[in-house]
Order: C-alpha cells, then sequence, then structure tokens
C-alpha cells in the first residue's frame, strides 16, 4: 500500500444535497488510484490559521478513470462551512490517502451496511467495492428527517436500500438500530459494517456479539497531523491500550475497540 | 545554495531545522509526504523507562492559531524504542536527538545511561512536560532542583545534552542560568504554554485531562521573547521553537538567538512545512547576500 501524500487539488465542482450537507468533487488521479474504502485525508479549511487544524473527511466516492474523488460532508463549524464556499476551479490542500480501512474477503458473502447520518460518507465507496467483489448487500440508512438521507439513490445501485427516520419524513419511522435488530433477526449476514454516532456504533458493536457475526466500525476523533505522529487521536483497546484512529484505525473490527460515553 | 549548517554542541547538522519533540512520531509517519532526511535533525517523542499510556481522551483541542495537547507523554518505553524504532529514525541519515522525560532524577539518569552508544546524537532533557501528574514540568520550575537534574544527566552520558525549558515560570532566565551552570550543552526553548478550554454545552474541562499544553502560532512570540532573553544571558547555543509555520517565522527565532529552530504544531497545518522553511532560509540568504545563516543569530540582540 502506498503512503500519504500531499495534493493541491482542483475543485471540479461542489452540489448542495440538502441545507448543510455538501457533495464535493475534486480532481485527484493519485489519490483515486491509491485509495481503498474507509480511508480518510486530511484538508486544509482555512486561508489563514483560524482554523489551524486540517479536517478529516472520509473518501466518499472515487472514480479512477476520470481521477476524481469525492467527499460527502456536514457543516458543522468553522472548517467545513469554510469548505461549503470553495467552488469550481479553486484549490485545495489535502493529505492522504490516510488510516486503515474496511477490510474484506475477495470471496464475497452477505454483508449488512449500517450508516446513519453523515456517517454514510464511507461506506459507498465501500459498497460499491464489495459489490464489485460479488458481495450481497443490505444497506441500512438513517437520520432524524428526510433531508438527512444522503444519496439514496447511488447506495440503491449496490444493493437492498432501506431507510429510516425518526420522524417518518422518509422511509419508515424508527431508528436505525430498530431496523438493524429486525433485519438481524429476519436473515443471516457475514458481516456488518457501520460508521456513525457513538450511540450507533454501541448498537452495532453490543448486537454483533449478541449474533456472533464480524463487524468493522468507522470511528471519529479530533486529529492533529492524521498519520500517527502525534498520538492525538486515540481511542480504548479491549487491552486497556490507546490506538491511534487515524493510523490503527478509523476502522476497528468491533471487537478490537471499547466504546467510551 | 547558501550555507546552512550548524555545528550545535557537536551535533552536526545541515540546516538549522528539526522536529518538534511529539510532534513528529520516529519520521516515518511522514516519509512518504516528504524527503525526511532533508531535516537538519529529528527529535524523540518524550521517552521514559517503563512504556506509558498516556492520558485519556480527548487529547487535543483546537484553539486561535494553534493547539490544546494533553497526551501525556505516550511512548512505548525506552527499551521497546531502542529495537523497534530507533533504527528506522537512523535510517534517515540525519542526528536524532532523544528526548528525555524521566519523572525523578534516577529515571533520567536511567534513561541518559541507556541512551548512550545507541547510535543517537544527544539528548534532550524534557522538565517542562505540563501534561503529567510527576515529574515533567515539576523538576523544571525551581532551578536547584533543575540543575540537580541536568548535573546527574551530565554525569550519565557523553553525548551533548540539550535542556528543555518550560516557559510556565516566573523567570526563565533565572532557569536557563542554573541548567547552564550545572553542564547543559544547549538549551530548547520552548515547550507549551499551560492553558485550558470548557465545553460550555458539556459545562466541564474539554479535555479528558482538563489542562493541556499549547503550541502553534498563537505562541511565537512568547518563544521568541524566551530566546532573546536567554541566548544574550547564557553562553550557550539555544534551539528555537513554538509556533514556527514559516521561513521568516525561524529568522524571527534566529535573529532572536536561536542557532537552530524546531517545527512542531506546523506539521498539522501544512506537512510540507520544514522543507519549506528550509527553502525559504536558503532564498532569504540568497536575496541578502548572508553567506552563512549562522551568522545571522542574534542579529537583533540589543547591543547590536
Ligand atoms: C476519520 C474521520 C472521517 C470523517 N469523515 C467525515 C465525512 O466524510 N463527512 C463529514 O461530514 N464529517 C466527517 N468527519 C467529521 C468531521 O471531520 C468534522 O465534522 C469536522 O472536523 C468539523 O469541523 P468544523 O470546523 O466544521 O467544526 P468545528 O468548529 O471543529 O466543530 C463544530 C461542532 O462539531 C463538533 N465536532 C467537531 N469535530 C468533531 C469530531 N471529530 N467528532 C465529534 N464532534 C466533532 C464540535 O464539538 C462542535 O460542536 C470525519 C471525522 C473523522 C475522524
Ligand atoms: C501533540 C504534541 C506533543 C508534544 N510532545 C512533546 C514531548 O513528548 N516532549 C517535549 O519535550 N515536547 C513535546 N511537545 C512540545 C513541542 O515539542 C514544542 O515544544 C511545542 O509544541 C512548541 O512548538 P510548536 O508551536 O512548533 O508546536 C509536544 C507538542 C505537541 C503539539
Ligand atoms: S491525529 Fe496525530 S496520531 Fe492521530
Amino acid at each position: 500500500m502506498k503512503g500519504p501524500e500531499e495534493f493541491s487539488c482542483r475543485v471540479i465542482e461542489q452540489d448542495a444535497l440538502a441545507p448543510d450537507y455538501y457533495l464535493l468533487k475534486l480532481e485527484a488521479p493519485e489519490l483515486a488510484r491509491n485509495s481503498s474504502p474507509g480511508q480518510f485525508a486530511m484538508l486544509r479549511c482555512s486561508e489563514g490559521y483560524d482554523p489551524f487544524l486540517r479536517r478529516p473527511l472520509a473518501i466518499h466516492q472515487v472514480d479512477r478513470n476520470k481521477g476524481q474523488v469525492l467527499f460527502l460532508y456536514q457543516v458543522r463549524g468553522k472548517g467545513t462551512k469554510w469548505l461549503s464556499m470553495r467552488c469550481q476551479h479553486d484549490k485545495l490542500s489535502l493529505l492522504g490517502p490516510l488510516g486503515r480501512g474496511f477490510s474484506f474477503s475477495a470471496a464475497g458473502g452477505r454483508a449488512m451496511i449500517v450508516g446513519a447520518g453523515v456517517g454514510v460518507a464511507p461506506l459507498l465507496f465501500l459498497a460499491s467495492e464489495l459489490r464489485a467483489q460479488g458481495w450481497d448487500l443490505v444497506i441500512l440508512m438513517g437520520a432524524r428527517n428526510k433531508s438527512g438521507i444522503l444519496r439514496p439513490d447511488a447506495f440503491r445501485e449496490c444493493g437492498d436500500l432501506i431507510i429510516a427516520t425518526e420522524d417518518g419524513s422518509c422511509g419508515e419511522q424508527g431508528t436505525i438500530l430498530d431496523l438493524l435488530s429486525r433485519e438481524l433477526a429476519k436473515s443471516s449476514f457475514d458481516k456488518l459494517f457501520a460508521c456513525g454516532p457513538l450511540s450507533v456504533l454501541k448498537g452495532v458493536q453490543t448486537m454483533s456479539r449478541e449474533k456472533g457475526i464480524a463487524a468493522e466500525l468507522s470511528l471519529d476523533e479530533r486529529m492533529a497531523c492524521g498519520v500517527g505522529a502525534c498520538v492525538g487521536c486515540v481511542c480504548q483497546g479491549h487491552d486497556g491500550s490507546y490506538l491511534r484512529v487515524c493510523k490503527e484505525g478509523p476502522v476497528f473490527s468491533a471487537e478490537e475497540v471499547v466504546l467510551g460515553e | 545554495m547558501s550555507d546552512l549548517t550548524v555545528n550545535l554542541a557537536g551535533i552536526k547538522m545541515k540546516n538549522p531545522v528539526m522536529s518538534a519533540s511529539g510532534t513528529f512520531g520516529s519520521g516515518v509517519e511522514y516519509a512518504s509526504v516528504f524527503d525526511v532526511s532533508k531535516m537538519g535533525a529529528l527529535v524523540t517523542k518524550g521517552l521514559t523507562k517503563e512504556p506509558k499510556a498516556g492520558n485519556k481522551s480527548p487529547r487535543i483541542c483546537e484553539t486561535p492559531a494553534g493547539l490544546l495537547n494533553a497526551v501525556g507523554l505516550q511512548n512505548p518505553g525506552v527499551e521497546v524504542f531502542i529495537r523497534d524504532y530507533l533504527p528506522e529514525m537512523l535510517e534517515f541519515g540525519v542526528p536524532v536527538i532523544a528526548n528525555i522525560a524521566g519523572s525523578t532524577g534516577d529515571e533520567f539518569v536511567y534513561l541518559a545511561e541507556r541512551l548512550t552508544q545507541t547510535g543517537v546524537a544527544g539528548l534532550e532533557v524534557n522538565i517542562s512536560c505540563p501534561n503529567v501528574k510527576t515529574g515533567g514540568m515539576a523538576l523544571g520550575t525551581v532551578p536547584e532542583v533543575a540543575a540537580e537534574v541536568v548535573k546527574a544527566v551530565v554525569q550519565a552520558t557523553d553525548l551533548p545534552v540539550i535542556v528543555k525549558l518550560t516557559p510556565n515560570v516566573t523567570d526563565i532566565k533565572e532557569l536557563a542560568q542554573a541548567v547552564a551552570a550545572a553542564g547543559a550543552d544547549a538549551i530548547s526553548l520552548i515547550n507549551t504554554l499551560v492553558g485550558m478550554v470548557i465545553d460550555v454545552d458539556k459545562r466541564k474541562p474539554f479535555l479528558g485531562n482538563c489542562i493541556g499544553g499549547l503550541s502553534g502560532p498563537a505562541i511565537r512570540p512568547v518563544g521568541v521573547r524566551a530566546v532573546w532573553e536567554v541566548s544574550q544571558l547564557v553562553d550557550l547555543p539555544v534551539i528555537g521553537m513554538g509556533g514556527i509555520t514559516t521561513g521568516r517565522d525561524a529568522l524571527e527565532y534566529i535573529m532572536a538567538g536561536a542557532s537552530a529552530v524546531a517545527v512542531g504544531s506546523a506539521f498539522f497545518y501544512d506537512p510540507l512545512a520544514a522543507v519549506k522553511i528550509i527553502d525559504e532560509l536558503d532564498q532569504y540568504c540568497t536575496d541578502h547576500g548572508v553567506e552563512k545563516l549562522q551568522d545571522l543569530v542574534g542579529a537583533a540582540w540589543k547591543e547590536k
């Protein structure tokens, strides 16, 4: 696997998918070629020192033929706000690909993908690679309401998509964990993949344990270097040691980590 | 190409730009990002005798033009460092300086002895870490205590001994004089400034450790001041650090009296910062007809 590199990438286009949710397309041929699902990049989100730190964003989708990389993100604060204002032809500084992504056997199987809110970001790349390797996929997407259901059509191309919103404005009414426990009771799976808020990851971790299904979780932690150099982004390993989310993760197997508050 | 070389207390470097302890891993993390062998020297993360788990999360909090960190000296311990990490660091072919962070004088002596004859080019005695309960800054705020630690380390090794001081004191000059008298070969200035951020939604301190060390551009004037005062008072080479992000930042430190500089938080902002700084120093010398960069050391001192 090739190590991360620093790139200056041109913005090809940027679209608002819903208020505060953006899809950013960059010209980044090497990143497109060298990334694997679950990896991320650190994007500089300022012209000066405010904000000072780069922001981690998952590789959402790649088009290796066109040399393009897409990011899907939610505006949370200063950094993502700045990012959302970049236009076609602007240049962005970015370090990637970073971290350890999802792992799956090339032999195929049946997998459940669980994406809550903007946690679906790394899962489209995963779903399309799994699909290409012959996996059967059930994809669960959950959000508070309809505007948080991101890129359903793209996901639908990769497998069976089931949507739940807490207010029932799209798909079924309920939480993604309700959906998950129902679907796990209905049929069997070889592997679970999940990304989303901590409460969802904890739920997936618990259910995977109960059902004895291997699960991989993509974690979120504040980062500074993104390459494993500063030991600033740790989560707790099952043996009590600290693991760097940017290096040993961001994807961990569910047995590997203890999820905090 | 101008002459950027520096001989820092016997450590020969091709340019004065080093990595700051704790921000650069063992260098291999950046090996695919830029040519690490271009650096003047590499400094390790703070090392302790036994492995150290470090503080609980969150360890990092962004602040205006900088960040707070409370890593708590997580490191694999000196033995594992020597076995697993040092060889790959030495591969870069640039001097490697080991940052040692004992919690007692005896631990410092142990670390100094253990690291002598391993290929490291020097020791940086970290009596300035704000993120540990024992040792660290506690050993670096009282001149007599600091002098005792330094004296013991100097006796335990024939490597150049660099002492890294904390700015979290009333009078940094007094400390610098004490460690100089105790036999230090060079002084590093500055470690992070103690700080804190409160999460107003949760109504509690943001960092797992509550307090942390402030670094980045926000602290640069504090570092420059410390270097300017200490370098004029003490007859030892000084390594300047704190918020260096560009060549001009590095020049500020050099003109304040630093013979070498270290780049830390800037790697987070721009992973190419160190190589850009080296190029900018060279360019400045060319543009201003400076033959030897070392001629600029202390250019902004009082009597000049
Ligand atoms: C490996 C990784 C991949 C990521 N991928 C994506 C992605 O593809 N799409 C996406 O939208 N987001 C992603 N994130 C989260 C994203 O990095 C943060 O939302 C972003 O850094 C916020 O920056 P900001 O300047 O806009 O907000 P800030 O001003 O920094 O913060 C705004 C608010 O968000 C909270 N916040 C900020 N950072 C985090 C964090 N890391 N974890 C929890 N809360 C936080 C703050 O507490 C604050 O309330 C990812 C995070 C990681 C670690
Ligand atoms: C994440 C992080 C970890 C650090 N760890 C150490 C350490 O282990 N030992 C040490 O002496 N200084 C440590 N420092 C302090 C730096 O070496 C440096 O003195 C300080 O950050 C100021 O420089 P900067 O503003 O360029 O980062 C650390 C700083 C940061 C940001
Ligand atoms: S962000 Fe520096 S080690 Fe992960």
